[in-house]
Parts: structure tokens; C-alpha cells; sequence
């Protein structure tokens, strides 16, 4: 009853978040939004124990098969974003063959390398991809009403409902997997992967299944970007942007569900809003550093530590 | 009422709320510059790369309008049919994010209430498109490549980056036309691929042979000495280093120098060359041809130049940041005097009646002297403000003007080679996307 309590009443306050903000931050509400759901499928890679650097590139797969879905076959943009995440998935499924052969720190340098190539595709070959430039006038979600609500996405507010209905059900998906038996597979793969092996366990095949599961959420992720912004190219989807998510999952922690997610969002409303608000614009990238040493010494476990402290006893008590 | 305008009701008494305590944090940090209350004020936006690898495009063009905004305060302010308005810049990082330049575009134009916006453009440019659409703002961009019919209120009235490029290579073959053989190598983006096409439109109109197809790497490449060896391997008369970024012009001369090439250079940048200077040597530099004149340089006090008081403003500029002088210092600047000259002309800040102020009678009055709104061949729209641009020399380590050649003079005579080497590289305005 409680859960039910708790949880409407966060849905009503996601409601009439953006209500709240500004125009610009309604704008980073967005793009929050989508990476929510990039953190959380990254989280989902790394129950294996498997820690990929290409995960970003992955998402940017989706976006690319996704604006070209609706730019060179003309369908539907949400039937191109499902078809970007499968193409995303699909690809992340052909990439398992070479990538988990290796393990650890070799598949974390394997996963960039793949990342990589993948990027210099998007740049060699303009056509389709636009080369170094990308793509840009990527079809928009079209426009609709439901009587009482008419969705214009132009507007951040009706883009963040759209892509907050998308990400909570993305995110109900992946956290009914992580406790499926798939996941709790997932987890014993990554801590006692010769015992799982042991007792019969393809722990391969298992690794592959989370890393295409991820992979297939990020690609629509990388959808939902595109189609708002209606531009992409292979810079944004860059180390560059891999490091933000790394940071976001590392400062958030990865023991629980909504540690990286916890990260994330503390982590962009301190860069995006807050430094810029007090006017640290140029200095953001030195503070957000500093953030971070700051957290890896004194919070190791994450922000998810905190969390658990503060609750924790309480349901203990409970 | 419906939702939507129970939501957006909702939104006004929040968004003043919020307005209000950002206002008062903004106070409390003690932001300076600001103009007092009871002044008019007109907001200018700034939007562009203040950090990250594309920086040293941005904000030393804010830098350089903060200064103009001050002199053009104490001089008493723009003057419109209304009364005078003082000018204030509102910058926002976009970190060359497209992301980050639609929600840059949205604050400054629905929070800020801006009446003009200036950008780099590029890479973000796409994602402020629909922005710009929407709303109908104007907005300038230092890349005409992103010049397109579909938005008739983005202008690029400082930089016709590359186009300019041409007189540099026309100076060299007037001025050492010993120099027969060139080879070029470009970063693989947006600003080196337009770049390279007018590079070799130039060479071909020069006489100047191509010894190889110009050698594009991609940009994440820091070790820069393969990409010079190869270079070199045909013994070239020129080397040319299309629109590299500092961060390539840099590394590429070392490794020339590092390699004993003693051969011509020409570039379309030499942000701080002071600072390839100490790495290489005085010697190595000179004769480096390129298109960014230093601010002080004689030549600028001549007739026909519209930017007022250059020799002082780089004076002020380099007396405020020390050794950040480049190519953007002053082209953001010079925009604004553009936009200023229109807007008192029109009597309003309006975008749609600057715009029409900017451009009565196709011209207009450049930084380098008088030109004419250009473009239609290559952009599809006559947007571009194109004149005359100097041809810059470093001699004895110091960057001097060594003439200003026409741009349409050029065009007149060799456009369809440009026209041709454009659409090879896919950049002609209706080739893109």
C-alpha cells in the first residue's frame, strides 16, 4: 500500500516537474531524461561484470538506424525508434562474437576499439551517414492530440512526457529482468562466474544476453535523442560523451538500480544548471573534475551509499 | 481550459518565481556588468564554445565583445526611434553540442529575451535550426555553410569562411610565382572539407599543381608526424594546412620543422603564432602565409576599414587577456557594429526589421570596407556578406597585412571552379543533410 502511495506520488511529481522550470531547464529535462535511460541500460551491461566503453557508439547506432529509418524509407518515427533500438541490439549481438572472447580489462579496451571503428564508418562512408557533419533534419516526432493534451514536440514539456513514458517503461523492463532468473543469472555470472559455469551455466551466453539487452535500450536512447534534436554526428557520440556516463554510474554507484541513475541526474543538474546559474560557465569542466575526485575518495560506494545509510535502518527498523 | 493551458499557466507563476530567486543568486555572486534598473537595456546572445577543443573559437569573440559593448555604452548606447538602449552579452556554453545549442538557443531567446544571437555555428548549428525557425530570431553565424534557404533570418556577415581563403593563394602566385607544387592535409569535419575544395579551386585558378589528394585526417589525431612525412615525401613547393584548428596548425609546424621542411606555408589560421614561433624559430616562420591580421597592424588605419579604432581595441584586448588574441577576437565585434548600424537604421531591435535594414540594396558596410550580401551560387541564399579580406605574412615574427584582395573580383573570374570542387566534396548548399 505504502509502495502504491510512494510510487503515484512520485509519478504525479515527474508530472509536474517541468512545470517547474524554466524553458532551459525544461530542455535539459529532456536530454536528463534519455540518459536516465542510457545510465540504467549501462548498469544492466555491467551486471555481468563486463564494463564496455563503446556503450555510447551503441546508442548512437540506434540514432543513426533510427533517422535513417524515417529519412530513407520514410516510416514512422515511433516504428523507426523500436527498429533503431532491434538495429542497435542486433549490431551489439554481432560485435559479441570478437568482444567476449576477451574479459575484463580486455574487453573494456575491446569495446572501445569496436566503438571506434564503428564511429570511422559514420565518417568514411557519407552516404548514408553523412560523413564527419552526420545528419541532420531528422523527421520530429509528429505532432498529436489526446483531447485534453495536445502533444507539439517542439516543446520540451511534451517531448520529456513522450520520452518519460517511454524511459519508465524501458526502465520497469530492465528492472523485471534484474530480478528474473536472467538476472539474478546476470549477477552470479559476474561474482561467481566458475561456479555458475560449474553448475551448467553458459556464462558466455548469458554475457551476450545482457550486453544486447543493454545494448538494444541504449539504441533507444539514442532514438529518442535524435528525433528531438534532428540533427547527429559521430561526435556526439564520442569517449568524450563514454566518460560522462562512466562518471555518472561510478559517482552514483552500480550495487543498486537507482544508483547510476542517482549520478546522473545529481551530476548534469550540477553541471548544467547549477555551475552555469551561478555563473561558472567556464569553469564547469574544473569544478565537475573536482566533484568527482571528491566523491571517489570520500564516497567510494556512491551516492547510493548515502542513500542506503540514511534508509537502510529504517527498514531495518521496519 | 485545457491541460495544456491549465499547465502553462501554472508554468508563468513558476517560471517568475524561479526567475526571481536566480535573479537574487546572481546578485549575490556579485555578476559584474551589469546595467543599472532604469536603463533600456538590449540583450545580445552569445552562443558558441566557451570550453572544450573548439573554445579558442568562441570566447575569445566574447571577450572581444565585452570590450565593444563598453565603448559603445559610454558612447552613449544604441540609439533607437524609442530612445537609447545600453548593450549587454548573455553567453552560454555550447560546447560545440548541438544538444547544448538548442537549450543555449531557447534560454537566450524565451528567458533572456535577446534580440540578436551569435553563434559559430558548425556542428551546432542543426540543433538550433528548428529553434531559429520557430521564433523567427536572428541569428549570425561565423561558418556560411550553413547558409541555407530554409532560414532566411541566419546571416554571416563577418567570415565567408572559406571562400577568403582563395586570396591567399592568389597573393602567392603574384608574389612567388617560382612556387609551382602543393600539397595539403585538413582535419576530416565541417570546417576542413569546404576548406579543402576552395584550396584547390585557388591552386587550379593559380597554375599551382596538386602533387597528391589532400591528405584528410580524422580529428582525433595528436600524433601528427606520419601525416607530415607523408606530406613532404614529394619534396612540395607549398605545403598548405587548409582550416586546421590550432591544435592541428600547431603540432603539424613542429613536425615540419622537426622534419626540415624550409618550404612556403600557407594557412587559413595562425591562432597565437607567437607560441609556434618558441617552439620552431623565427626563420621557420617567416613567409607564413595566412588570412587573420593582428588588430594593431598599420594597414587597418586605412581608408575604407569599418571597424572603428582597431589599434586600440587590440591594445585593450591584449592589455585584458594576455596572449589570446586569434582569429575570432574581433569578428564577433564587427558583427555588432553591423548589427548596431542596422538596427539604429531601422529604429528597432526587431529581428525581421534589422534584417531588412542590414540588407537594403544589397550591401553593406564589411569590417575590411564595402561589400555585397553574396551567396546565392553556393548557399542558396544571399546571406553572406562578401568583400574584401587581407592577406596576412609573418615577418620577423610578426603578423603584417600585406594586401586586400576582392573576394567577388576572384569569384568573377574562376567561380565555376569553386562551384566544381564544391560539389565534388559534396558541400554545394543542396548537397548537404
Amino acid at each position: 500500500m505504502l509502495r502504491a502511495v510512494i510510487g503515484i506520488a512520485l509519478a504525479a511529481a515527474l508530472v509536474a516537474l517541468p512545470h517547474g522550470l524554466s524553458f532551459s531547464q525544461q530542455e535539459i529535462l529532456v536530454f536528463l531524461t534519455i540518459n536516465v535511460l542510457l545510465v540504467a541500460s549501462y548498469r544492466l551491461l555491467t551486471l555481468t561484470g563486463e564494463w564496455s566503453l563503446g556503450h555510447v557508439v551503441i546508442m548512437g547506432v540506434g540514432a543513426y538506424a533510427s533517422a535513417l529509418f524515417t529519412k530513407q524509407l520514410g516510416l514512422f518515427v515511433p516504428l523507426s525508434m523500436l527498429l533503431g533500438a532491434l538495429t542497435a541490439a542486433a549490431v551489439a549481438w554481432a560485435l559479441s562474437f570478437p568482444l567476449f572472447r576477451m574479459k575484463g580489462f580486455y574487453f573494456l579496451i575491446g569495446s572501445f576499439a569496436a566503438g571506434e571503428i564503428i564511429r570511422l564508418l559514420w565518417k568514411r562512408f557519407r552516404d548514408p551517414f553523412g560523413g564527419p557533419k552526420g545528419l541532420k533534419g531528422i523527421d520530429p516526432m509528429p505532432d498529436f492530440s489526446i483531447g485534453f493534451y495536445d502533444f507539439d514536440f517542439f516543446e520540451p514539456v511534451s517531448y520529456y512526457y513522450f520520452a518519460g513514458t517511454v524511459v519508465a517503461v524501458c526502465l520497469w523492463i530492465m528492472w523485471r529482468i534484474e530480478h528474473s532468473p536472467v538476472g539474478l543469472t546476470f549477477h552470479a555470472v559476474h561474482w561467481q562466474d566458475k561456479l555458475a559455469q560449474a553448475s551448467g551455466i553458459d556464462v558466455r551466453a548469458y554475457r551476450t544476453r545482457a550486453f544486447v539487452i543493454a545494448s538494444g535500450f541504449a539504441g533507444l536512447a539514442g532514438a529518442l535523442l535524435a528525433h528531438y534534436i534532428g540533427t547527429i554526428n559521430p561526435n556526439s557520440f564520442d569517449v568524450e560523451v563514454m566518460v560522462f556516463v562512466l562518471t555518472w554510474a561510478i559517482v552514483g554507484g552500480t550495487a543498486t538500480f537507482y544508483g547510476p541513475i542517482l549520478g546522473c541526474v545529481m551530476l548534469t543538474v550540477l553541471n548544467e544548471i547549477v555551475l552555469r546559474e551561478l555563473g561558472f560557465e567556464q569553469m564547469r569542466p574544473l569544478i565537475y573534475g573536482a566533484v568527482m575526485i571528491l566523491s571517489i575518495l570520500f564516497l567510494p560506494k556512491g551516492l547510493e551509499s548515502v542513500v542506503e545509510r540514511l534508509v537502510g535502518p529504517r527498514r531495518a527498523r521496519a | 481550459m485545457s491541460l495544456n493551458g491549465f499547465l502553462n499557466g501554472l508554468s508563468r507563476r513558476r517560471f517568475i518565481a524561479s526567475t526571481t530567486a536566480l535573479i537574487g543568486v546572481s546578485a549575490a555572486g556579485g555578476i559584474a556588468g551589469r546595467a543599472y534598473a532604469d536603463e533600456k537595456v538590449i540583450k545580445i546572445g552569445f552562443l558558441a564554445p566557451l570550453t572544450g577543443p573548439v573554445a579558442a573559437w568562441g570566447k575569445p569573440g566574447l571577450d572581444g565583445c565585452r570590450i565593444w559593448a563598453e565603448w559603445v555604452n559610454e558612447a552613449g548606447g544604441i540609439k533607437l526611434a524609442d530612445g537609447n538602449y545600453t548593450v549587454e552579452f548573455v553567453g552560454y556554453d555550447n560546447e560545440y553540442d548541438p544538444a547544448k545549442a538548442r537549450t543555449g538557443g531557447t534560454k537566450l531567446i524565451r528567458e533572456d529575451g535577446v534580440s540578436f544571437i551569435m553563434m559559430l555555428g558548425g556542428d551546432t548549428w542543426p540543433g538550433v535550426q528548428p529553434v531559429a525557425d520557430k521564433t523567427g530570431m536572428l541569428f549570425s553565424t561565423l561558418l556560411p555553410s550553413d547558409l541555407s534557404p530554409d532560414t532566411t533570418t541566419l546571416i554571416a556577415p563577418a567570415e565567408v569562411h572559406p571562400i577568403y581563403n582563395v586570396t591567399g593563394v592568389e597573393w602567392l602566385a603574384e608574389n612567388r610565382p617560382e612556387l609551382k607544387t602543393a600539397v595539403m592535409c585538413a582535419q576530416d569535419d565541417a570546417l576542413g572539407l569546404p576548406s579543402v575544395a576552395t584550396y584547390l579551386a585557388a591552386f587550379e585558378a593559380a597554375g599551382i599543381e596538386m602533387q597528391s589528394e589532400p591528405l584528410l585526417f580524422d580529428p582525433a589525431t595528436t600524433d601528427f608526424a606520419p601525416v607530415v612525412t607523408k606530406l613532404l615525401a614529394d619534396n612540395p613547393d607549398i605545403v598548405c594546412l587548409d582550416t586546421c584548428y590550432s591544435d592541428y596548425v600547431h603540432p603539424i609546424c613542429e613536425q615540419l620543422f622537426q622534419q626540415g621542411y624550409k618550404g612556403q606555408i600557407i594557412s587559413c589560421t595562425a591562432d597565437f603564432y607567437d607560441q609556434i614561433i618558441e617552439k620552431t624559430s623565427k626563420e621557420f616562420m617567416e613567409g607564413f602565409v595566412f588570412q587573420f591580421p593582428d588588430f594593431d597592424d598599420p594597414a587597418l588605419n586605412g581608408e575604407g576599414i569599418n571597424f572603428k579604432d582597431p589599434n586600440r581595441f587590440f591594445e585593450v584586448y591584449n592589455e585584458r587577456h594576455p596572449g589570446e588574441w586569434g582569429a575570432v577576437s574581433w569578428e564577433y565585434a564587427s558583427i555588432m557594429d553591423l548589427w548596431k548600424s542596422a538596427a539604429e537604421k531601422a529604429g528597432s531591435a526587431d529581428p525581421e526589421a534589422v534584417i531588412a535594414a542590414m540588407q537594403e540594396g544589397g550591401k553593406g558596410k564589411h569590417a575590411f570596407g564595402d561589400a555585397e550580401w553574396w551567396g546565392k551560387d553556393l548557399f542558396g541564399i544571399d546571406n553572406a556578406l562578401v568583400g574584401n579580406w587581407p592577406v596576412v605574412v609573418i615577418e620577423d615574427g610578426k603578423a603584417r597585412i600585406k594586401a586586400m584582395k576582392s573576394i567577388p573580383e576572384w569569384y568573377a573570374k574562376h567561380g565555376e571552379l569553386l562551384k566544381k570542387h564544391m560539389a565534388a566534396y559534396g558541400q554545394m548548399w543542396d548537397q548537404r543533410g
